[in-house]
């Protein structure tokens, strides 16, 4: 019903900036990266992913999608012979998270498949200064009266309230931190699928989830403004356009309205490419589209490789 | 023709004087008639030949290789399929004859000497083998294990060389490696709390994601010592098919009863992992080397037991000819449920185990090399000019057994196969357990010899870089 995002801020008391923060921005635009070069392997395994894999004419999304992931990885982790402190990272598939807060006498819980999750052993650096943390006590929650902030949310009687990423692994886990969720797509069926602000919604449920079961595990139960903000990324794809969130949470304070917010950063509805020809399109005896990968926007690539590279560069 | 026949009339009655040159009319500049050939649409052998020629011919003149392999498999018929993974017994031996290919245990003896090799007498002093300076890395990370060739004066050389190796500064930190694989495994047995394992899947449970986690954390941090690494492609679950003829049959039953076929086989093969490069491995040894035999087996294919089926001729390494990742580095391929040791030692077949993973070594390399052949353009009428070496890993999560193939020939037709004295060589281990059991968090029992040959195998590169 809703554009979910403004739902979802609500319900996790996020105040919303448009675009990149000024620090993943900088490793982006940094040169000493060396991110030229990795445009053309990029391109290859945009290639690869929506044109060579299969035997057949042309993959499907839920063949294309997954591999492109698996590709652009693969080209972020080869980045760790330059950043050898980049190998401290681990790759967890099929995990579950589980977190409950109160939001004005609302009890919510998040909970279920969260996709595939990169953890770390450092965590990330807070993104926001002290006085942007601060100053989000002014911004007021965008209410939506008279239509209740829980429409369109499964109720259920929840008899455990389960907490922690410790859900997810057991205790004395060495990469401890969760980095960045990583959301893919992968239907064929477009109904089946999310659309981009659903998406955008649901990064921001989970990564709120994985922050707050972090944010307890390490300070405990007690409502509080947190000391040391809990940073987590989150990327989400169908294959061809990304969202890329960063999401810091402040407080774990959510049961009042106002005082310090949370906040996160949306980069919504990048490009990577603009379409893949498998066969060439040829109209009475003239090639209309030649076979072939157009449109390919390196920016998307470079955006994906700096949040991957964020925390440790 | 019409020369000679011009001849005949001449020359009974006609002097010739010896100093005329004796002028036989020039002959036209070309031929007055065609040339007598077999016919093309008989039902004879001269005619068959013919169309075999003809068809050839057209592969021979194809312009691309997508040409080329469609016509190649271009004629559907009735053909066994070969399983890389199989409970068959003793299949690793009607594998290696299907295939021609000579089985070496233990592996070949990588990297240069430091010194150059001593030449024994009519030792085959390796001419591939450029003598490099031991302080280079390759030689360097080599495992001790390596030299194992049987009775080489490589191995002589070769034993020389680790005490070389040995004084250079190891590049590779081993215990950073060992480190990063315990952690790989105790995240997935251990640490990550997951449902129970599917019924008969538990290699999906925790073999599976350990393995894919182990090789792409090692070939990260592997990359800055390997610059092959960093530009390769790793498939995830890819499909690598192949498609070939060898030996020659009668048609036992249906309308074509009777007549002479070639024996087809295809396999078609989903390794767990794959890592493809785009240059070319060096060869281990030079072309026409021979070190061994090809086990000659008497029976039809179908007593292995092998079904034969039709359907699409596939010759496929993991992605389109259009891809510049074209040349393959090392497979990785986990043994299922079905084929898992317990079951063998239950059934009273120990000695078959050792069978399961030569026999999947040997059937996946054949096929994943003789793609990259044919991706490159040779066929069984144009033999290969260089070998295609690829590497192999075998493991049903604990138990780890190491291959390296180098494909020699792809002519293994009927017709070619008559002068081809060229033989495919495959070296395998025996499989070895990488650690004991997972306790509390805790390894027990780490091999390392095991993860240094697999660290081996991730940095093996061209000479060049």
């Amino acid at each position: 019903v809703f554009p979910g995002v403004r739902q979802a801020q609500w319900l996790t008391k996020t105040k919303l900036v448009e675009g990149l923060p000024p620090a993943v921005q900088g490793i982006v635009d940094n040169p000493a990266l060396g991110l030229q070069e990795l445009e053309e392997r990029a391109k290859h395994v945009v290639s690869h992913a929506r044109l060579w894999d299969t035997a057949e004419v042309a993959p499907r999304r839920e063949k294309y999608c997954p591999v492109l992931f698996e590709n652009l990885i693969h080209i972020c982790r080869l980045m760790s012979g330059k950043y050898p402190s980049l190998s401290k990272r681990m790759l967890a598939r099929n995990c579950r998270i589980a977190a409950t807060w109160e939001r004005e006498s609302i009890l919510l819980q998040v909970r279920g498949l969260s996709g595939i999750l990169m953890n770390s052993m450092t965590p990330i650096p807070p993104v926001a200064s002290k006085e942007e943390i601060l100053a989000t006590k002014e911004h007021v929650l965008e209410t939506f009266y008279p239509i209740a902030p829980t429409i369109d949310l499964q109720e259920v009687n929840v008899y455990r309230e389960l907490n922690d990423t410790g859900q997810c692994f057991r205790d004395g886990y060495p990469y401890s931190h969760p980095h960045t969720l990583f959301f893919l797509e992968s239907a064929n069926v477009r109904t089946d699928r999310f659309r981009p602000e659903q998406l955008r919604a649901k990064m921001l449920m989970f990564a709120f989830g994985n922050a707050l079961a972090k944010a307890k595990a390490l300070h405990g139960n007690d409502p509080k403004v947190l000391e040391q903000p809990v940073v987590v990324q989150s990327i989400g794809t169908d294959g061809q356009l990304f969202q890329f969130m960063v999401f810091q949470l402040n407080t774990t304070d959510l049961v009042s309205n106002d005082g310090v917010k949370n906040l996160v950063w949306i980069d919504s509805d990048q490009n990577l490419y603009e379409r893949a020809q498998c066969v060439p399109e040829v109209k009475k005896g003239v090639v209309m589209k030649p076979a072939g990968i157009s449109g390919f926007q390196p920016d998307t690539f470079k955006k994906f490789l700096a949040l991957y590279l964020h925390g440790t560069v | 023709m019409a020369a000679l026949g011009a001849w005949r009339l001449l020359r009974p009655g006609r002097r010739w004087f010896s100093e005329t040159v004796p002028g036989a009319p020039s002959p036209p500049g070309s031929p007055l008639y065609p040339p007598v050939v077999a016919s093309v649409t008989a039902k004879s052998k001269a005619a068959k030949s013919r169309r075999l020629q003809r068809f050839n011919q057209r592969v021979h003149e194809a312009a691309t290789v997508e040409e080329k392999l469609r016509l190649y498999g271009k004629l559907q018929r009735p053909k066994y399929t070969v399983y890389p993974q199989t409970f068959a017994l003793n299949a690793d031996r009607w594998y290696r004859s299907f295939t021609r290919t000579v089985l070496v245990p233990g592996m070949p003896p990588r990297g240069a000497a430091a010194k150059p090799p001593v030449a024994a007498a009519g030792a085959t002093v390796e001419a591939g083998r450029a003598p490099e300076p031991g302080a280079e890395a390759p030689a360097a990370a080599r495992a001790p294990g390596d030299a194992e060739a049987a009775g080489d004066a490589e191995a002589q050389a070769a034993a020389v060389a680790p005490g070389a190796a040995a004084d250079a500064v190891p590049c590779v930190d081993i215990g950073e490696l060992r480190s990063l694989t315990c952690d790989a495994l105790l995240q997935e047995s251990f640490y990550q709390n997951k449902k129970r394992p599917f019924l008969y899947r538990d290699q999906d449970h925790t073999p599976g994601p350990f393995l894919t986690q182990l090789v792409s954390t090692l070939a990260a941090s592997l990359c800055g010592r390997n610059p092959l690494l960093a530009a390769s492609s790793l498939d995830l679950s890819p499909e690598v098919n192949y498609y070939w003829h060898h030996g020659e049959e009668v048609v036992v039953h249906g309308h074509r009863k009777g007549r002479v076929d070639p024996v087809r086989f295809q396999i078609d093969d989903n390794p767990h992992l794959q890592i493809r490069v785009p240059k070319q491995l060096p060869e281990v040894v030079p072309l026409e080397s021979d070190l061994g035999d090809v086990p000659v087996i008497d029976h039809k294919p179908s007593k292995l037991p092998l079904f034969k089926k039709q359907y699409e001729n596939k010759v496929f390494i993991g992605s389109k000819v259009a891809d510049p990742c074209c040349y393959g580095h090392t497979q990785f391929h986990l043994l299922p449920d079905k084929l898992k040791r317990e079951r063998f030692i239950r059934d009273r077949l120990e000695d078959q185990i050792e069978v399961v993973y030569r026999s999947n070594g040997i059937a996946s390399l054949f096929a994943w090399t003789a793609a990259q052949a044919m991706y490159q353009g040779f066929w069984n009428e144009a033999d290969v000019t260089r070998p295609f070496v690829s590497q192999a890993v075998v493991t049903d999560g604990k138990y780890f057994a190491f291959f390296c193939y180098q494909l020699n020939t792809l002519a293994l037709s009927a017709e070619t196969i008559k002068n081809n004295h060229r033989k495919n060589i495959c070296w395998g281990t025996d499989s070895k357990p990488l650690y004991d059991v997972v306790e509390d968090g805790n390894v027990k029992g780490f091999n390392d010899e095991v993860l240094l040959q697999l660290v081996h195998f991730l940095l093996n590169r061209p000479k060049e870089l």
